[in-house]
């Protein structure tokens, strides 16, 4: 079963435009951070702890659902597609208290946040990357 | 029927069944319970494992994220299962949540399991611990158990119960009821076991129709055993009857004569009581027996040879009387002899009169010739034992006897015949025998006597008695008896020799005239054995053609030449030359040699007969035929065939008789006369004149020609009474129509004498003496024939 699914994931990234495959985490320039590990972005994304390596409390940002960036996002990052992530987040939203990331009404609000919140924290196209905003973790290319 | 238990199959079954299902069912349940704990057990851990797998994802979640509430969550989920006992969830080395349920929590192994990551399978991000309810999962455990246990009785139980009802159903049953038929059956009233429905063709059907087929064959066994046992029953019954009915004595007796049983005709026949009324002990040859030592002869060599023996003994019996028994004696094995007993007491008393009649004269009540016979060989014998007491023989024989039955009739013979005996009787002494041996014979034997003196003496007496007259219808008659005499042992010691030298004897006296007694004499002896001699030369000369015929010329008288010839017979014998007639023919009339001789002369004559027929002679020629010749020993029938065959002229051919045929059978002879002159053959009648016939016979006898005897002829003279008598012969015959012959012509005066009486023809010397054919033809001649 699995060849067959990492098949579908191949197509489903070949659809993908080029230009929104380079997607990269990056956090709000003055937040002090400079990189990230992967079991660090992922502990912010899925709730694990909130909290920057500075000491500075984590704030994550979701791209918006209808927008593939956040699919591509968790696919990369936990090999997760967005029901699953979804459902995960449900049980804790449901009968725990952890919170998911903040879920941005559009890509602008994204970058928005990450520009105006020390604590900020999302992943973005690279080429939306600038001044304000510092790369820290760079999600690995589609294979 | 009360039972024990173990006498029944189905309660035997029942009980072992029973037995066996319950240990297997223990052994059964112990094990399955153990292996069901064991396993519920397992699945109680699995179930745990399983239920922790529902939540990992849950749990993983709250652990990764530390999430209380969350785990707080999951913990009471796991809680509503009734066999967790307690839950705790740790991450990050604190714990996130830790519930259980009241109630003492017992030991027992917790299950803990190690939770990861969501992300990383690889990163452990903490743990969660189950504390199973111990004591929940051993009571659904033992649930369980019972449940099985339950169920594993039940089933078992059932299946028990169907195997005993099967079982009594297609075997018990049947069985019982075969067995309380057959105690009931009984196989001889046709009852048999009735196959049981259904088992037609299984084992039990084969029992019952082996059963039955056992019942049938054991009936018919029996049924056969019955009727065996009838039939020797009445086999039994049989024989016993015919031992009781029998009229024969039957009886067994050991070897040392001891009488075992016998029965009721035995103890009859032997005047014994029955023998259930005997008591004690009885030997046969203890009865009142005769000759007991012949008895024990007879069982002992019955035993000895181990065959029958059979034996006639006397018994006496009480009244003085006595008994002939006739005894066999079978030897039956192991020393034992059975035998049967027969009176015959009547045969013996019928024997004895049968004896005594074949031994007795039935006319004079004097003993017959057989008598005589064995009176003579006892008297032999008692003389050869005893060398003493010689005896002497008489036989007696009243001459002339034939007159007096012919003249007085039968009764008046047979009343001299007992007075001769009752004469003979007071002559002897008692301890003399008299018997009448044939008609007219009677026989004395004087006993104890030697001497010829006392014999004659004593003969002498006898025939001075038998000399006196005896009376016939009052008319005294004289007899006169002949006595031979011959004494033992001087003149023979044995029976035949003795009869035949009295007989001699009395031939003799017979000879010498009778009334006289001659005693026997070697010499008689000696001419018997010379006249058996002859008999046998006779015989012999016929069959060698020893005799020849000699003619004697017969002339006329008248005429003065031949007429005929008689014919004679003459014996040449090889060593004593010729033998004269007188001297055989005697001998041959006796011994019936006669006959034969008699036909071969008629054989002879006829021959020369035909052959001077055929020459034209007419020639008659006579022949003698004896009176023993008459009737049967030349029939006519055999004459005429001998006259036919040679084709003679019958009358060339004469017969000459003599008176003396007329005396034996006068009837008879009449009749073979007439036949013969039927024939055409003349009759002359020899030696005319000598007899002492009337001259009434002549008158009625069919004769032709007399033939006056020589004794007149030869001594007649002109003035003799010879010569009146020829004379008075011829005178006769011519009146009568006979012609005469006269014999013993010698001299010619004599011839001319009888030519001048008118006697027609002659013969004699005179002319010429008998020749042989050869001279007789030359004779002839010169007498002109």
């Amino acid at each position: 079963m699995l060849p067959l699914r990492l098949l579908a994931c191949l197509i489903a990234l070949l659809s993908l435009p080029a230009a929104a495959a380079d997607l990269v985490v990056v956090v709000n320039a003055r937040s002090g951070v400079e990189h990230l590990s992967h079991d660090e972005v992922v502990n912010i994304f899925l709730g694990r702890y909130r909290q920057l390596p500075g000491g500075q409390l984590a704030l994550p940002i979701d791209q918006p659902s209808a927008l593939p960036e956040r699919a591509l996002f968790y696919r990369l990052l936990v090999n997760k597609d967005l029901p699953q992530i979804n459902a995960y987040w449900a049980r804790l939203v449901f009968s725990g208290k952890t919170q998911p990331p903040l879920q941005a009404a559009n890509p602008d609000e994204v970058l928005a946040r990450l520009r105006n919140e020390r604590g900020a924290v999302a992943y973005i196209e690279r080429d939306q990357v600038d001044a304000r905003m510092r790369v820290v973790y760079e999600l690995p290319l589609l294979p | 029927m009360r039972m024990k238990w173990q006498h029944s199959i189905l309660l035997r079954y029942l009980v072992v069944a029973i037995v066996a299902f319950a240990l297997t069912s223990v052994v059964s349940v112990l094990v399955m319970g153990t292996l069901t704990g064991a396993r519920a057990q397992q699945r109680a851990s699995e179930r745990l494992e399983q239920l922790l797998d529902t939540v990992e994802s849950t749990v993983r979640i709250a652990c990764f994220v530390g999430d209380h509430s969350l785990a707080e969550e999951v913990a009471q989920g796991l809680l509503k299962n009734s066999e967790v006992q307690g839950v705790r969830i740790e991450a990050g080395g604190h714990t996130l949540a830790s519930l259980s349920r009241g109630g003492v929590s017992e030991g027992g192994a917790p299950l803990v399991r190690e939770v990861h990551s969501p992300f990383n399978h690889q990163q452990v991000v903490g743990r969660i611990v189950v504390q199973p309810n111990v004591r929940e999962i051993a009571r659904n455990t033992r649930n369980e158990v019972d449940f099985v246990a339950l169920q594993f009785s039940w089933q078992v139980s059932l299946l028990a119960l169907v195997l005993v009802v099967v079982m009594y159903q297609f075997s018990v049953r049947p069985i019982k009821s075969m067995s309380d038929r057959l105690h009931r059956m009984d196989p001889q009233a046709g009852d048999r076991l009735p196959m049981p429905r259904g088992h037609a063709n299984t084992e039990i059907g084969r029992l019952v129709d082996d059963v039955n087929e056992l019942a049938g064959r054991l009936v018919s066994s029996l049924d056969e055993e019955r009727s065996l046992r009838m039939q020797r029953e009445i086999d039994e019954r049989k024989y016993h009857a015919i031992f009781e009915n029998a009229e024969t004595g039957i009886f067994i007796i050991a070897a040392d004569s001891l009488l075992s049983s016998w029965n009721p005709a035995f103890a009859r026949l032997l005047e014994l009581p029955h023998v259930e009324d005997y008591e004690g002990t009885l030997q046969l040859s203890q009865l009142t027996w005769e000759n007991p030592a012949r008895l024990g002869e007879l069982v002992l060599s019955c035993l000895h040879h181990n065959h029958a023996r059979a034996g006639d003994m006397v018994l006496l019996l009480k009244n003085g009387g006595r008994r002939w028994l006739h005894l066999v004696f079978n030897p039956v094995g192991e020393g034992l002899v059975q035998g049967v007993v027969h009176d015959v007491t009547g045969h013996k008393e019928a024997e004895a009169s049968a004896r005594r009649l074949a031994i007795t004269d039935a006319l004079t009540g004097v003993a017959n010739r057989l008598g005589l016979e064995e009176r003579l060989e006892y008297l032999l014998r008692d003389y050869r034992l005893t060398q003493s007491g010689g005896f002497a023989l008489l036989l007696i024989n009243i001459n002339d006897f034939k007159r007096i039955n012919e003249g007085y009739g039968m009764p008046a013979g047979d009343d001299v015949l007992c007075t001769v005996t009752s004469r003979l009787s007071s002559c002897i002494k008692s301890i003399d025998f008299l018997a009448r041996i044939a008609a007219d014979q009677f026989a004395v034997l004087l006993v104890n006597i030697s001497r010829g003196e006392d014999v004659e003496h004593i003969a002498g007496r006898i025939a001075f008695s038998l000399r006196q007259s005896y009376f016939l219808d009052g008319t005294p008659v004289r007899l006169r008896a002949s006595m031979g005499i011959t004494l033992c042992p001087l003149d023979g010691d044995d029976t035949p020799t003795l009869m035949r030298q009295a007989e001699l004897a009395l031939d003799r006296a017979k000879s010498d005239g009778g009334d006289t007694f001659v005693f026997f004499d070697p010499a008689l002896a000696e001419a018997a054995e010379a006249r058996r001699h002859l008999e046998n030369d006779i015989r012999l000369a016929i069959l060698r053609q020893q005799f020849i015929v000699f003619y004697q010329p017969i002339v006329d008288l008248q005429a003065e030449r031949l007429a005929g010839a008689e014919a004679l017979l003459r014996w040449k014998h090889p060593e004593r030359g010729m033998v004269p007639p007188d001297a055989f023919i005697p001998i041959a009339e006796k011994s019936g040699q006669i006959n034969e001789i008699g036909l071969w002369v008629l054989e002879s004559v006829c021959t020369q007969l035909a052959l001077w027929q055929s020459q034209g002679l007419m020639r008659r020629v006579s022949l003698n035929v004896s009176g023993r010749q008459i009737p049967d020993g030349l029939p006519t029938g055999v004459l005429a065939d001998v006259i036919e065959r040679h084709g003679i002229d019958p009358g060339g051919l004469a017969l000459e008789i003599t008176e003396g045929v007329l005396i034996a059978d006068l009837d008879k002879a009449l009749e073979w006369l007439a036949a013969v002159r039927e024939l055409g053959v003349h009759i002359y009648l020899d030696d005319f004149g000598t007899g002492y016939s009337s001259l009434s016979y002549l008158k009625r006898l069919p004769v032709d020609t007399l033939k006056i005897d020589k004794s007149f002829v030869q001594d007649m003279s002109a003035d003799s009474n010879d010569y009146a008598l020829v004379e008075a012969i011829v005178a006769m015959a011519r009146s009568l129509g006979l012609r005469v012959v006269a014999e013993g012509v010698e001299l010619a005066e004599q011839a001319e004498l009888l030519r001048q009486m008118g006697c027609s023809h002659a013969q004699g010397y005179l002319f010429s003496r008998p020749l042989p054919i050869a001279e007789f033809e030359a004779m002839a001649a010169k007498l002109g024939g």
